[in-house]
């Protein structure tokens, strides 16, 4: 009995996606271990309070595309998905350094100096944000639009508004509260991490110690029969797609902190197809029904990883697309359905053989 | 009864159809803006015939690839890989022909052959594993880009006596001022829309492709060959990205690895505003054309105005899209009321 509980558990272990994604980033790391023994060494940097080392480095860039990722999970475990969080991470740079900069004609040298104090431009950014992801959950749960076609509505839109926000001026700020957002520390780690560690938490609580995040996946299987069995399926998706614009606000922030400026051409870029990337690795079904936050992190962390490993050993840059589709190409025909039968199908053929040998 | 059902008939009442509401209202904001446009800006040459085929000649690339989009979207897939294929058609001309020295007719051959097979390799990944078509055209797209990329990372210009002279190549439409010209691509443009529309409309396998988008298991339980077709429209959507990196190449005579990049939205986008259905089974050649035009008349009068900046074009395709969105639910919501 005991034995096959054991196995039986095993069993599972390998059939998670969680377990194969953190065999992967092992994989991968191992590959960076071997060529370069230095790579996993961890220094303590005692002016600015903070360690430095490849593995920091890792989490700390990935934390724009974990905390993305973190409201695409939700999207996608909806059967929706958000295309515009790349366009909201530029609305909100650039309303933050509008905010701050104001008039590059009236005040024509970046300083330490804001015209507006750093928790408005924080609320105000993360609100215009929240507002966008709002107008995304409207015309998905109300006026039932399929979510590919209306979130690219506001990633078509969403760059030119972030550029007439800022006039198509790129402003740079020196203010050192906003630059610690993305270069300050905390228990020696980058503000980013920690950043990014509180919105996993808060999602984790939000989702996996309340109801809540089985009704999203109720949702994302059937959304008349959650309806119907009482669920206000409506209110689900809105606040699903409220979260995702917030958190590309707050993924925002961190991206023109870390550029101290603001880029409404090229910040976000492609962050919606990484987080999406990121989800699927991680176990999430772009058919909705189910998400996954600790494979959602190790999706982001191996994207991030593979990045990484580019840059760090010189292999080039140009490789990373390519990179990226093998691993997403390998992911996905993993995941799909008729392999997925073909495997299960072998592994109850196994089984009813042990099950037949046991009833002897 | 026999006799209303043969009124019915006539040119009048089949024009009328509801499906084409679709398209008639493209047609109709497109003239509405053009309207606008010509009252507002005529007396700087906008109403010119000029103008009016400038708007073929920017955009025939967009349109080139809208009408594999339309088919593709007919069956209810999308494909994101559109602009990354353009962009490496683009790359394949221009480094082929600039470094080493082949021939750009042979690169196009070559170009088509990969886009197809890629297309193909796509439509059986979405159709025999069940995978997304978001996610498998995104692979697509990754692995398109990326081998652009790793070709090479800087601007390399075309200049080859035959390309050059296709690019020249222009039929002048006689006793217009100011001069008038419709060039190579957009015949290419016209052409394919034509072919497209022959397809769908006048042979089994368009018939397919809208039975497919309608419902597909209807379709495979009538017996129709769902997979070939799917497989195929993504192939002849490879084949449409390719023509319009063709397209894009003569009209800028370079190869860049970062082209095109977001065009892929355009051409959906051009493709919805035109009246089809991303759910599938509803679309139109003729609604692209125009959902093609709609779309690039936008920065023309943007251009005519000359204080707008340019970033205002991008919030009107966002509005533009919302329009459209909102006429394709209602519309949508109508006619399935009327069913019931």
């Amino acid at each position: 009995m005991m034995r096959k509980r054991m196995k039986l558990d095993t069993e599972r272990i390998t059939k998670s996606k969680l377990f194969w994604a953190i065999v992967a980033e092992l994989l991968i790391l191992l590959v960076c271990l071997i060529i370069r023994p230095d790579f996993f060494s961890i220094s303590y940097q005692p002016s600015s309070g903070m360690l430095y080392g490849s593995l920091i480095d890792i989490l700390n860039r990935s934390s724009e595309i974990t905390i993305i990722a973190m409201g695409m999970m939700l999207v996608i475990a909806t059967a929706g998905t958000d295309l515009s969080v790349g366009s909201l991470v530029a609305v909100s740079g650039a309303l933050a350094l509008r905010l701050m900069r104001w008039d590059l004609d009236l005040y024509p040298t970046p300083g330490d100096w804001s015209i507006t104090p750093l928790y408005l431009v924080i609320a105000a950014s993360l609100g215009a944000c929240l507002l966008m992801g709002s107008f995304n959950g409207l015309l998905v749960s109300r006026w039932n639009m399929q979510p590919i076609i209306a979130t690219l509505i506001l990633m078509v839109a969403g760059r030119g508004i972030a550029q007439v926000i800022t006039g198509g001026k790129q402003m740079t700020t020196m203010f050192s509260p906003f630059k610690f957002i993305a270069h300050g520390s905390f228990l020696y780690l980058p503000m980013p991490v920690i950043i990014t560690a509180a919105v996993i938490l808060v999602i984790y609580l939000s989702t996996r110690r309340t109801a809540f995040g089985l009704f999203i996946e109720s949702v994302g299987v059937n959304r008349s029969a959650s309806r119907v069995s009482g669920l206000n399926a409506r209110r689900i998706i809105m606040t699903v797609y409220m979260i995702s614009g917030f958190l590309a606000g707050i993924s925002g922030l961190i991206y023109s902190s870390r550029i101290i400026s603001n880029d409404s051409n090229n910040a976000g870029q492609g962050y919606e197809m990484d987080a999406i990337l990121a989800v699927v690795i991680g176990g999430g079904n772009m058919a909705g029904g189910k998400f996954n936050i600790a494979g959602t992190v190790m999706g982001s962390l191996i994207i991030r990883t593979i990045i990484t490993f580019v840059y760090y050993f010189g292999v080039a840059a140009e490789a990373i697309m390519v990179f990226k589709a093998m691993i997403i190409a390998v992911v996905i025909i993993l995941q799909s359905e008729p392999i997925r039968r073909m495997l299960e199908k072998r592994s109850r053929m196994r089984r009813s053989i042990q099950g037949g040998a046991l009833h002897e | 009864m026999s006799k209303p059902a043969r009124t019915r008939n006539t040119l009048l009442n089949r024009l009328m159809n509801p499906k084409f509401i679709m398209v008639y209202a493209t047609i109709v904001v497109f003239l509405l803006i053009y309207t606008i446009g010509a009252l507002l800006y005529g007396d700087k040459g906008f109403t010119t015939l000029r103008t009016f085929l400038n708007l073929f000649i920017d955009n025939a690339y967009v349109g080139i690839s809208a009408v594999g989009m339309t088919m593709v979207i007919i069956t209810g897939g999308i494909d994101l890989s559109v602009g990354a294929v353009a962009s490496l058609t683009g790359m394949f001309i221009a480094y082929g022909n600039t470094i080493l020295g082949i021939d750009p007719f042979i690169c196009i051959a070559f170009s088509i052959l990969i886009g197809v097979a890629l297309g193909l390799a796509m439509g059986a990944m979405i159709q025999y594993l069940k995978v997304p078509a978001f996610i498998a055209t995104l692979t697509g797209m990754f692995f398109a880009r990326g081998v652009c990329a790793l070709i090479s990372r800087e601007s390399i210009a075309i200049n080859h006596a035959a390309f050059n002279e296709l690019a020249k190549w222009r039929i002048k439409i006689p006793d217009v001022k100011p001069l008038a010209y419709v060039n190579f691509n957009v015949l290419l443009f016209i052409v394919m829309i034509l072919i497209g529309a022959y397809m769908l409309q006048a042979t089994r396998f368009g018939r397919n492709v809208y039975a497919i988008g309608g419902n597909e298991q209807s379709a495979s339980l009538m017996g129709l060959p769902v997979n070939r077709t799917k497989v195929l429209v993504y192939g002849f959507n490879g084949l449409c990205s390719v023509l319009a990196g063709v397209a894009y190449a003569l009209y800028v005579k370079s190869g860049w690895n970062l082209s095109l990049q977001g065009a892929e939205l355009d051409v959906i986008s051009s493709a919805v505003i035109g009246g089809t259905l991303l759910t599938g089974g509803v679309g139109y050649m003729f609604g692209t054309l125009f959902g093609v035009l709609l779309k690039s008349v936008i920065p023309a009068l943007i251009t005519f105005n000359g204080t707008l900046l340019s970033w205002w074009a991008k919030i009107g395709t966002g509005v533009l899209l919302l329009l459209f969105i909102g006429i394709q639910r209602i519309v949508v919501s109508a006619s399935a009321r009327k069913k019931l």
